[in-house]
């Protein structure tokens, strides 16, 4: 265990000495304070308004820096050779992986409760401390974004960044719409585009069971129920993934 | 315990390049055999396959087939690597670290305590002359420094064996001497030091015994004195001799009336004839014993003919 907290910790300390991520974060924030700005031109519910928009960036921003830092994660080591000396230590590689997991999960939660303070600050001035369906979206929102990162994580073992991003925005973009997919496939008269909904639907990941933020937004309570199921599925479909991610990683050569 | 540091039995590699998969042995069942204690060389020219039985040892990459240990456990086992320090060639590090954070984040995975890390790492800087830049990010060194922070990081964990990838290459002499010193530490200190080099001065000044590796296959191994034998590399004839008489081999140069003539050892004979023939005396002959630069020049040319000449090399 104290091999992966090494590699986690000093994954951590090599993305916070990182400019970019200050750059996204800088980003991040612009974009929740920005989102006063549309109580000044929204007519109707302009609290809601402002509340969907700053929500909805700090999930955007967060995605977006999983998927960054994710791809980078293993390629970076290979392209720069530190590998060498890493994978050279009485260390098992999946060790290595997960360390390297980790260390990126505590770089986005920190991110995630910095842009949640930025919000609590921005918005709460005006609207009241957020409430508890705030807080459990941004639970479920961690628990996207441990699946996205594992499969960052999976495809930047095996291809360039450019390739792995390109993957991982794939996925991204086909599991946000999963539950579309399999309500058109149901739709569809052919069987073969049923089943073939159906295998897309199970195949790839479903990220709108971590979305609550429809319920943040309009201060809705969220069932527990629903945001265990939410992590467990999150948990359990990571741990599937980082576990394919290892079995790559093993049978790779480094040259 | 075993008495080997390194065991390898019929080491394969074969590398599939391009789009179309195309094979190509880098290693060609490879049967070496690493005693403890000893220093050994590992020398071949580029693209011999040195690299990448290091990798393999290593764990770095799969051996296509055969075995190997180390220190009596299988390679293919992390646990092999326990009593292991590698240097790999041009050492690459996380240059957002300082070199003190950078050997307490690689102790760490030795599994060392906080007051062993801090002990350690104090202790080597020293010992590689890196002190005054212990808190300096690695990003800012040269290459020298780079390599000595790549040896202190091997060293950490006090390993039974050493292995290093072209250890000297890019230092300067200092850098040079330095990594020479601390091999003979280690192996007074009855350590096992196996490493690839170019450098085969150094190779034959340090090494116990050495192993010739060309194109993927193990060409010798033994002592300096087995590879070699008692092979004349070219012989120097001091002759008084007019400048214009025709003589065979190489005029080095003429000083004081003597000209200075290297041949080859079978052209000796023919050679004195000739400066007796053009009235001339001789004033010493010298043999030049080969060196293991002979023996690997010998060992490429048996599949690529060099022109030795223009290596001056007369054998």
């Amino acid at each position: 265990m104290s091999q992966i907290l090494a590699i986690a910790q000093n994954t951590v300390r090599e993305t916070v000495r990182d400019r970019v991520l200050y750059s996204l974060l800088f980003f991040a924030g612009l974009v929740v304070v920005a989102s006063l700005v549309m109580q000044e031109i929204t007519i109707g519910d302009q609290d809601k308004v402002v509340r969907s928009v700053a929500q909805s960036a700090i999930s955007l921003f967060a995605s977006l820096m999983a998927m960054f830092l994710g791809v980078g994660l293993v390629y970076k080591e290979l392209e720069r050779k530190t590998i060498y000396t890493i994978a050279s230590k009485p260390l098992k590689r999946w060790r290595f992986l997960v360390g390297k997991y980790l260390g990126l999960m505590v770089v986005l939660a920190l991110e995630v409760a910095l842009m949640a303070a930025l919000y609590t600050v921005v918005i709460g001035l005006q609207q009241g401390p957020p409430g508890v369906p705030e807080l459990m979206n941004w639970i479920g929102l961690m628990a996207e974004l441990a699946l996205l990162t594992a499969w960052a994580l999976l495809f930047s073992c095996y291809s360039t960044p450019l390739t792995a991003s390109f993957f991982t925005l794939a996925t991204f973009v086909i599991g946000h719409l999963a539950d579309d997919i399999w309500r058109f496939g149901q739709q569809a008269e052919a069987e073969n585009l049923r089943q073939l909904s159906e295998v897309v639907y199970w195949a790839l990941p479903n990220f709108s069971v971590f979305d609550f933020s429809s319920q943040a937004v309009h201060k809705l309570d969220i069932a527990v129920a629903d945001l265990a199921m939410a992590l467990g599925y999150g948990l359990a479909y990571s741990t599937a993934v980082l576990a394919v991610a290892a079995v790559i990683f093993e049978r790779r050569d480094f040259r | 315990m075993s008495e080997l540091a390194i065991a390898a039995r019929g080491l394969r590699k074969v590398y599939l390049s391009g789009f179309f998969r195309i094979p190509y042995t880098g290693l060609e069942g490879l049967d070496l055999d690493v005693r403890r204690g000893e220093v050994f060389g590992f020398i071949g020219p580029n693209g011999a396959g040195k690299t990448t039985t290091i990798k393999v040892l290593m764990g770095l990459q799969h051996a296509t087939s055969g075995e190997a240990s180390l220190l009596g456990v299988d390679h293919r086992e992390s646990a092999a690597r326990e009593r292991v320090g590698f240097l790999p060639e041009r050492p690459y590090f996380y240059q957002h670290l300082t070199a003190r954070e950078f050997l307490d984040f690689y102790a760490r995975l030795y599994g060392m305590s906080a007051a062993d890390r801090k002990r350690r790492s104090g202790e080597l800087l020293e010992r590689v002359q890196l002190e005054r830049f212990a808190d300096v990010p690695m990003k800012s060194y040269s290459k020298g420094m780079l390599q000595r922070a790549g040896l202190a990081q091997a060293l950490l964990h006090d390993p039974d064996l050493l292995v290093m990838d072209e250890p000297m290459s890019g230092l300067d002499p200092m850098g040079r001497a330095l990594i020479r010193d601390i091999l003979f530490e280690e192996r007074d200190k009855g350590k096992t030091v196996f490493f690839s080099s170019h450098i085969l001065a150094d190779v034959e000044l340090i090494c116990d015994r050495v192993a010739v590796l060309v194109k993927g296959v193990l060409r010798g191994c033994g002592t300096i004195d087995e590879l070699v034998g008692d092979r004349v590399r070219h012989v120097d004839i001091a002759a008084r001799v007019a400048e214009d008489a025709p003589l065979p081999g190489l005029r080095m140069r003429e000083e004081g009336g003597v000209t200075q003539l290297r041949v080859a050892p079978d052209q000796v004979d023919r050679a004195l004839a000739a400066v007796h023939a053009a009235g001339g005396s001789i004033v010493d002959v010298t043999r030049a014993r080969a060196h293991l630069e002979d023996f690997l020049l010998d060992e490429v040319d048996r599949d690529r003919p060099i022109d030795k000449k223009k290596l001056g090399v007369l054998a």
